[in-house]
């Protein structure tokens, strides 16, 4: 059969493009097409609407015509229109090729030389992808994760399952990110510690992965392959091997400040453990506000004296870390909005207006009120002498509670783009304070219900019919009248203005990217979209892959997404940087690549 | 009843200054910090839903737009920035193109050039006719009493002529408003005494504005002060409409001062030259998120105000300094501008002077009607056996 596909195949070229696309010059691109082997007629169409069948019938007749490249940013859309037209021409309709230049991301700076090539391979029927291969360069079989959230986790254990070497680094003193505060999962309302503690386990207890807590990459440089990585570790002050967590350092620690983990909602010591299940399971201490190491070892260090095991040790300094790795991966995850700048909530003003992480943890079975769902009490500060706001446990229950979806999402002032979980968290809310809190009004304020997912929109039905006030509306206020909070807002389905007294408020706040991201990307060279999110190759086509080569994202970093989605994107990356290294090929910048390095490569597997 | 579409009505609101209505996707914020929606007046998140979808004949027998008073929460609010109080000052534009029968107000608010240009002809047509007259019979040396360039019983003849002219157009407009909102738009019966009952909400409303003060309750700003400044300015042109239709010759006459009369010209004068300054140097700083979009009607409203009040007085002070022939073509010019400008009134923004109380009044009928309507169905159970 090799003499066959040496055979002049006589190509016509379409340009179904209109003009409106971005920095592409279609007639340059037409220009170099016409230059092509095989090429016979070049055209530039530019139609939105299908092009007349029997024209394209002549052309094909006319020019006798064997092979069609459409060419433009949504090329399927015309191609019924072209195979009609070549099937009564009486050519052959396998040989219509699309030149997509969406999809194979001709964008950017070298947006022409990559449409070229897209173009010049579709003309020599190779996939695109089989020529535009970066590579050569040889690769470390080390991989460093950035985040140890789920989305670290669970690449982390895909790769070092199938052996090869991890480093896991993670900012804070336990790895678990934001999945280890939650309560419950939507929409199978599993417990979320019981899937996550166990991955955490593993990761800890792995032979082939390095888990370096409380660490920040500060330095990268090197090349796809073997890029050298600077990883800066602050002290722990806590020996991981020799403590045994008995707790005996934080029951006599002076200092009390708020929990990260609790999201501010309860206290806990300078000298702590996350939450109990942490990884690893050791003791630590936040500098920033120990007395010791604040007055440089002339107060307290009573923790010290204390240990059994004498395993703190309040000297240590940091130190950083050299290595040398292959692949890198992102998974840092996401922060909620400061709600307080959205002032009419009132969140920070009145003590029960919460936001959805703080509500998450109070009705966490482990957190600060043992799972009750309480409002909460006053209590007399002796040391500040200032009356404040507290969750205890004897706490009244509230008897109606408002939940607030879209706070700073979708909205031009904040988040334009939609955070793509509260609906479902705020569903899930309003199932677990009905299910805790008898008697209670749940009352649900959304502008459009975004239950996408499997089970998503049964999850939101069964909701609806447990009783749950769910008004098509947005409330915009929050206010106080005789310590009465009152939410207003607008029932648009049943056309009414609505005034509900309420015992608590839950906002469903916007996400968006940690604030390290930007400087990671600038570190890195990754490009980040409009809204600070780390931006992927290409939405449809790779979308766990970046332009620089071996440099993966995975999970919200790349854009807001639920735990499923996370936890997919996160194997499918561990696929890519496994495949990488077994594959022999190497792995180099996709951006980085040529035109003629495109041609070239299209020539070699066009002869074959 | 049926309601047609008009699918192009978004399109045709565009040049009345409404741009992004498109934007908006039903939050009800706005509806929600207005403070005055109500129940039965849940605006704007309706009137936009309606504007959408292009229901032209049912926004033409709505009031809300009447009702509100454009204090900028809603836009400042929304999170789509759809700017539905924008939307509802261009509602108010094109309803009083509705109401209006002959169509001027439409091409009026749909062409800057075209309003110029009448207002040009207007001014250069009264210009010539008063000189004609002035050097027909009168001495330009001459300000009041007998041989007077422009005598006070001529002027007094030719200002109730204009009133009349202006009241015709009025009141046929506010008919008509009425016949839209009360016969077409009310699908419910009201009983003929809702309208004796709620009679003085007319002058109230006209003489208080006390709506708008409302608008101010959940503003900090200690100089956000345009319900104070409206009124005073509202308050000072119908002074000087009366005095100028009334006692135009007690006015004119004599370099001494007619204090009786006088005094209300000055206080008129000052609310008239403290508002005309406020709003054009609101409109330029665009501090307040009403004055950030101006519509070309809106700056040739406040253009010709402040040509009006300032030869007003510059012909006041000649004619008291003894420069009577500077006084009277200063009087001239003042005539050349007041002409357009009171015959443009029922043809632009400036009629909500009628249209407004007659919209609360008409409004508060309507809820009592609506009220009534309510309870009659409630009293009769609904009995299945």
């Amino acid at each position: 059969m090799l003499t066959k596909n040496k055979e002049i195949m006589r190509t016509g070229v379409f340009f179904c493009q209109t003009g409106d696309n971005r920095n592409l010059n279609i007639d340059a691109i037409a220009k170099y097409s016409a230059n092509l082997p095989e090429v016979e007629t070049v055209q530039i169409l530019r139609l939105k609407p299908l092009p007349d069948l029997r024209f394209l019938r002549d052309q094909i007749t006319n020019h006798s015509l064997g092979r069609i490249v459409i060419a433009g940013d949504i090329p399927g859309y015309y191609k019924p229109v072209f195979t009609r037209a070549m099937a009564m021409a009486g050519g052959n309709t396998d040989e219509i090729r699309l030149a997509s230049f969406q999809e194979h991301g001709a964008i950017g700076e070298n947006a022409m030389d990559r449409a070229k090539a897209i173009v010049a391979c579709a003309t020599m029927g190779v996939p695109f992808p089989l020529a535009a291969v970066p590579g050569g360069n040889p690769v470390n079989h080390t991989t460093l994760i950035i985040g140890g959230g789920i989305a670290g986790i669970q690449s982390a254990l895909e790769i070092a399952n199938a052996g090869k070497q991890v480093f896991l680094v993670e900012q804070t003193g336990t790895i678990g990110g934001h999945m280890a505060m939650f309560d419950k999962t939507f929409p199978t309302l599993d417990c979320a510690a019981c899937i996550l503690t166990p991955k955490m386990v593993s990761v800890g207890q792995h032979e082939m992965i390095r888990l370096l807590t409380r660490s920040r990459v500060v330095a990268v440089s090197g090349k796809p392959g073997s890029y050298r990585v600077k990883i800066r570790q602050s002290a722990r002050y806590v020996d991981i091997k020799s403590c045994v967590a008995c707790n005996q350092c934080t029951e006599v620690c002076p200092v009390k400040v708020k929990s990260e983990f609790d999201a501010g909602i309860s206290l806990r010591k300078a000298i702590y453990i996350p939450f109990p299940q942490a990884v690893p399971n050791a003791y630590l201490v936040d500098e920033k506000n120990c007395t010791y190491i604040l007055s440089d070892g002339k107060k307290c260090g009573v923790c010290m004296k204390k240990c059994p095991k004498e395993c703190i040790n309040l000297n240590e300094t940091d130190h950083t870390i050299d290595i040398e790795v292959g692949n890198i991966i992102l998974a840092t995850g996401y922060e909620l909005l400061d709600v307080s700048k959205i002032e009419q909530y009132g969140y920070g003003i009145f003590p029960n207006v919460l936001t959805s992480i703080e509500f998450e943890r109070l009705t966490n079975a482990s957190g600060t009120t043992g799972g009750r769902i309480v409002t909460k009490t006053k209590r007399f500060n002796k040391k500040t002498e200032k009356e404040e706001w507290i969750f205890s446990p004897e706490g009244v229950p509230p008897r109606s509670v408002a939940l607030i979806h879209c706070v700073g999402s979708r909205n031009k002032k904040y988040n334009p783009y939609c955070s793509r979980v509260c609906c479902m968290y705020s569903l899930k809310f309003a199932h677990l304070i009905k299910e805790k809190v008898p008697n209670v009004n749940v009352y649900e304020f959304y502008i459009d219900m975004r239950a996408f997912g499997k089970g998503y929109e049964e999850f939101a039905e069964r909701i609806k019919q447990e009783g749950t006030f769910i008004i098509r509306g947005h409330s915009a206020s929050v206010e106080m009248n005789n310590d009465q909070m009152v939410v207003k807002g607008e029932d648009i389905f049943n056309d009414k203005l609505v005034e509900f007294k309420v015992d608590m408020v839950i906002l469903a706040v916007g996400l968006i990217p940690t604030p390290g991201t930007e400087e990671l990307s600038r570190m890195l060279g990754i490009q980040r979209d409009s809204d600070g999110w780390f931006s992927e190759l290409d939405y449809n086509g790779s979308p766990t892959d970046t332009d620089k080569g071996g440099i993966y994202v995975a999970g919200m970093c790349q854009a807001p997404k639920d735990i499923p989605d996370t936890v997919a994107q996160a194997s499918a990356v561990a696929a890519g940087v496994l495949g990488s290294l077994t594959s022999g090929k190497g792995i180099g910048h996709m951006s980085s690549l040529t035109l003629s390095e495109i041609e070239a490569k299209a020539k070699t597997l066009h002869t074959v | 009843m049926p309601v047609r579409v008009n699918p192009m009505f978004i399109d045709d609101l565009y040049h009345f200054g409404a741009e992004d209505v498109q934007l908006c996707y039903q939050c009800g914020d706005c509806s929600t910090v207005c403070s005055h929606a109500d129940d039965v007046y849940k605006f704007p998140r309706k009137s936009m839903r309606l504007l959408q979808m292009g229901l032209e004949q049912k926004l033409e027998t709505t009031l809300e737009p009447w009702l509100c008073y454009y204090c900028g929460q809603c836009s400042e609010q929304c999170p789509r920035e759809a700017d539905p109080g924008e939307t509802m000052m261009s509602l108010r534009r094109w309803l009083i193109s509705r109401y209006d029968f002959t169509g001027i107000a439409r091409q009026f608010f749909k062409s800057r050039i075209t309003e110029i240009f009448a207002i040009t002809i207007i001014a250069l047509l009264t210009g010539t006719f008063l000189l004609f007259y002035g050097f027909s019979g009168g001495n330009i040396h001459i300000y009041d009493g007998d041989g007077a360039f422009l005598p006070s019983p001529f002027i007094h003849k030719f200002d109730l002529s204009v009133g009349a002219i202006l009241a015709v157009f009025l009141v046929i407009n506010a008919i008509h408003m009425w016949y839209l909102v009360m016969v077409k738009g009310t699908l419910f019966a009201i009983p003929w005494w809702l309208y004796i009952k709620e009679l003085y909400q007319l002058p109230w409303h006209f003489l208080t504005q006390k709506r708008y003060s409302e608008c101010e309750r959940k503003r900090e700003h200690t100089f956000y002060m345009p319900w104070m400044i409206h009124l005073g300015l509202m308050l000072g042109y119908v002074t000087m409409l009366i005095l100028v239709m009334v006692y135009i010759e007690e006015l004119q006459a004599g370099p001494e001062i007619h204090w009786q009369v006088h005094i209300f010209g000055y206080l008129a004068t000052i609310g008239l030259i403290i508002g005309t300054i406020y709003f054009i140097r609101s409109r330029f700083k665009k501090h307040y998120i009403q004055y950030k979009k101006s519509h070309g009607t809106d700056w040739v409203f406040v253009v010709l105000l402040f040509i009006i009040v300032i030869t007003g007085i510059s012909q006041h002070v000649f004619h008291r300094t003894g420069l009577l022939e500077a006084a009277n073509i200063t009087y001239v010019v003042h005539l050349m501008s007041v002409v357009p400008w009171l015959l443009r009134m029922p043809f632009s923004k400036w009629s909500h002077l009628i249209y407004r109380p007659l919209a609360m009044y008409l409004a508060a009928i309507r809820r009592d009607a609506l009220v009534r309507q309510v309870s009659i169905l409630n009293s009769y159970p609904v009995v299945i056996k």
